[in-house]
């Protein structure tokens, strides 16, 4: 009987042929069809905020997908019981200890990154994109697909960090994790101060935007 | 304005008789013996700033319009050169030759062109261009360069630098006798230029005039030790007051539409100037204040208005 | 004394470190509700009630609940709840006894309810004002100017923001620049604004 019910939770769909291609695709979209930082325009702040350099950057990623992940699971396995009216406080609530988890690991291992990434860590608990894929996928999904959903979702946002600080990092800094890429070269220091933030993610959205335009418009 | 094809520009319409492009040349004619006053102070590396920032703008501004399959042309309307001449007139006369070429870019593709060109931009370009290399750049921008019969070589600080600014007689500053911006220096020359405009009416006293004003007051009751003692006169002569509140305050696109709006919009870069100047960590607040103020302007514009035309709401 | 360091807080947090331009907290609704002005201000205006309510609260459970039983590591977990219910808690009062002013603000509220920039004013608050606290009364003052100025400073740049985009839609933006693109450049722009007030000096 419980096995049962586990398999119902865990292999809802097991029975579809081509299953492991399937869970391949709900960890693909997150990184390129629905990248939730430049298609979907989900939880810029932070992404705006840390992208100072390559290690911020990847570090939030790193502690996004961490809670992502978690909070999908969880979601996912409590999905039958908990009364829609009340679901979203759930959610909250289950995000909000993944995010302790992660700050307080944080703040005992890495004491630097958590000095560095400042109140964008316990921020990471109203970031749209985690609560988005606990309400939108994890919440209608069996465990396995919400986790690969989760990992490919903060791939995705990892990836998109890691773009945005390395431009920042090389233009503003004049170097890439801390080594210096071009001797003589000036960084110019506005990219790594606000507006350059803002500038580099405009003219990114606007990038991938022409590009999209392109491929549909031929 | 016959034989040219200019798509129809949203607010900003030229009121005057004349056409947009004869009303640029008569700026940069107004600008003119400023940019000589800048080139006999400080010598011939601020011709080689100048000329490599106005190159700069049209290369850009016509490599931007080719890019949109615009009539690269348009390019020589005299707004690009305009917006050229301004941002070198911001910048220290002496940098590598690389600074005023991104200044251009920047002012040109990323204040101008990317929200369609001519009438279209909200902030200044020439202004946005040189805020982006003051940011980026503070060591370059903040170089300066003695006139070129001071006897010591070293460069000093502007008249407004907040730590061990030299003592500076007013005669030195009206006449450009000092370290400074190139077309900032000389303040009989803008004079000269400011007068040429108002008697043409190309522009009128609204903003100039409230601007400086708003400045000379506040200056004299905060810029002393005590109340009402603030050096005024100093504050009018030094830095970029002139240049910024004739001639990029007034910018066609990006000041306000009424008399009202001026006004308002004039105190309000007064306000913002003596702010940064006297408090925050910039010895110059023109620029700045004038960009404040450009964000400011649709709203101003929106609740000035006495009519609106077409659907209410 | 006390005044003065009031007055340095409101200048910091509404020109210095905007929450939208240098903080980059509430950036859904800045770029979401941009559009027009008049939505802009309703969203300003709800957004300052709640950061100023939740900076209140915040403290309370703070300094009544967290501090007391050394639990301060249960602060993500208690601050979102209390921000979230509370807001629900308003949201469903207003409904109730004053529809007109719901039909203005409920949709806005509902937003507000997971947004980054209230949750980061009580992580903020916290962080400057409640952890050395030592007098609870002129921590709470702190904090409650602290929300409260915040909620301006957003108000103010989604108000700039919206009359811009009002009047970017007249305008001859490239196709792929349009909507969100051309709203970061134009942040961007007034980020270098702001950037004058740096390093004030009081």
């Amino acid at each position: 009987m419980l096995r049962d019910y586990a398999r119902t939770i865990f292999f809802e769909r097991s029975r579809e042929e081509h299953y492991m291609k399937k869970l391949l695709r709900e960890f693909s979209k997150g990184i390129f069809i629905e990248n939730p930082t430049f298609r979907l325009a989900l939880g810029l702040c932070p992404t705006l905020a840390v992208s100072t350099s390559v290690v911020n950057g990847f570090g939030m990623g790193m502690a996004a997908t961490f809670v992502l992940v978690g909070s999908n699971i969880i979601v996912s396995c409590v999905r039958k019981f908990i009364p829609s009216k009340i679901r979203i406080p759930c959610f909250i609530v289950i995000i909000a200890t993944f995010v302790t988890i992660v700050e307080l690991t944080m703040k005992a291992y890495f004491p630097l990154l958590s000095k560095s990434l400042g109140i964008f860590v316990p921020l990471i608990v109203v970031n749209c994109i985690v609560l988005g894929r606990a309400e939108a996928f994890a919440s209608k999904h069996s465990v396995a697909n919400s986790v690969f959903d989760g990992l490919g979702m903060g791939a995705g946002f990892t990836l998109a960090l890691v773009v945005i600080s390395a431009i920042r990092e090389a233009l503003g800094n004049g170097t890439f994790l801390g080594l210096t890429i071009l001797k003589g070269f000036d960084p110019a220091l506005l990219f790594i101060l606000a507006p350059g933030a803002l500038l580099v993610i405009g003219i990114l959205i606007g990038a991938v935007n022409y590009f999209t335009e392109k491929q549909h418009g031929a | 304005m016959s034989g040219n094809n200019f798509t129809v520009s949203p607010a900003p319409h030229i009121r005057s008789g004349l056409s947009t492009r004869a009303i640029m040349y008569l700026v940069i004619l107004a600008l003119l013996p400023s940019g000589v006053a800048g080139i006999y102070i400080y010598g011939f590396s601020s011709l080689r700033v100048i000329l490599i920032s106005m190159i700069s703008c049209v290369v850009f501004e016509a490599a931007f319009l080719k890019l949109r399959n615009r009539d690269p042309k348009i390019a020589l309307d005299g707004s690009a050169l305009l917006t050229g001449l301004l941002l070198a007139y911001n910048l220290p006369p002496e940098m590598p030759f690389w600074l005023p070429v991104v200044g251009g870019a920047v002012s040109i593709i990323l204040a101008k062109q990317i929200f369609g060109g001519l009438g279209h931009n909200i902030f200044n370009p020439a202004l946005v261009g040189r805020v982006f290399l003051q940011i980026s750049w503070p060591v370059y921008m903040t170089t300066w360069k003695n006139p070129r019969w001071a006897v010591d070589a070293v460069s000093t600080a502007t008249p407004l630098a907040k730590e061990g600014a030299p003592l500076f007689n007013y005669m030195d500053l009206f006449l450009g006798n000092h370290g400074g911006c190139i077309g900032e220096v000389c303040i009989l020359a803008l004079a000269v230029g400011a007068v040429f405009l108002l008697v043409m009416k190309i522009i009128s006293w609204h903003i100039p005039f409230t601007f400086i004003g708003t400045v000379m007051l506040l200056t004299w009751i905060f810029g002393g030790d005590s109340m009402f003692s603030g050096d005024f006169t100093f504050h009018l002569l030094s830095g970029g007051l002139v240049l910024g509140a004739f001639f990029m305050a007034t910018d066609y696109v990006t000041r306000p539409l009424t008399k009202k709006g001026k006004i308002i919009f004039g105190i309000g870069c007064g306000i913002m100037t003596v702010v940064i100047r006297l408090r925050g960590s910039y010895p110059e607040g023109v620029s700045y204040a004038i960009l404040f103020m450009n964000a400011v302007v649709p709203l101003i514009d929106r609740y000035t208005k006495t009519r609106k035309y077409g659907l209410q709401k | 004394m006390e005044l003065n360091q009031l007055f340095v807080i409101a200048i910091s947090v509404i020109f210095i470190n905007n929450f939208i331009l240098s903080k980059f907290l509430g950036l859904c609704p800045f770029i979401g509700v941009s559009k027009k002005t008049e939505p802009a201000l309703y969203m300003g205006l709800a957004v300052t009630f709640v950061m100023t309510a939740s900076s209140l609260i915040t403290w309370a459970v703070y300094i009544f609940l967290l501090k007391p039983f050394h639990i301060e590591y249960l602060r993500t977990l208690s601050f979102i709840l209390v921000i979230a219910s509370f807001v629900q808690l308003i949201e469903m009062f207003i409904q109730k006894f004053s529809p007109a002013l719901y039909r203005v603000f409920g949709i806005y509220l509902a937003l507000i309810t997971t947004n980054c920039a209230v949750f980061g004013v009580a992580v903020l608050n916290s962080e400057m004002f409640l952890k050395t606290a030592d007098n609870p009364a002129r921590a709470l003052l702190f904090c409650v100017t602290q929300g409260f100025c915040a909620g301006v400073g957003f108000t103010l740049v989604l108000l700039f923001m919206s009359g811009i985009r009002e009047r970017l839609e007249l305008c001859d933006v490239p196709r792929p620049m349009k909507g969100m693109a051309i709203a970061f450049i134009v942040a961007s722009l007034m980020s270098m604004a702001f950037m004058g007030f740096a390093g004030f000096r009081f």
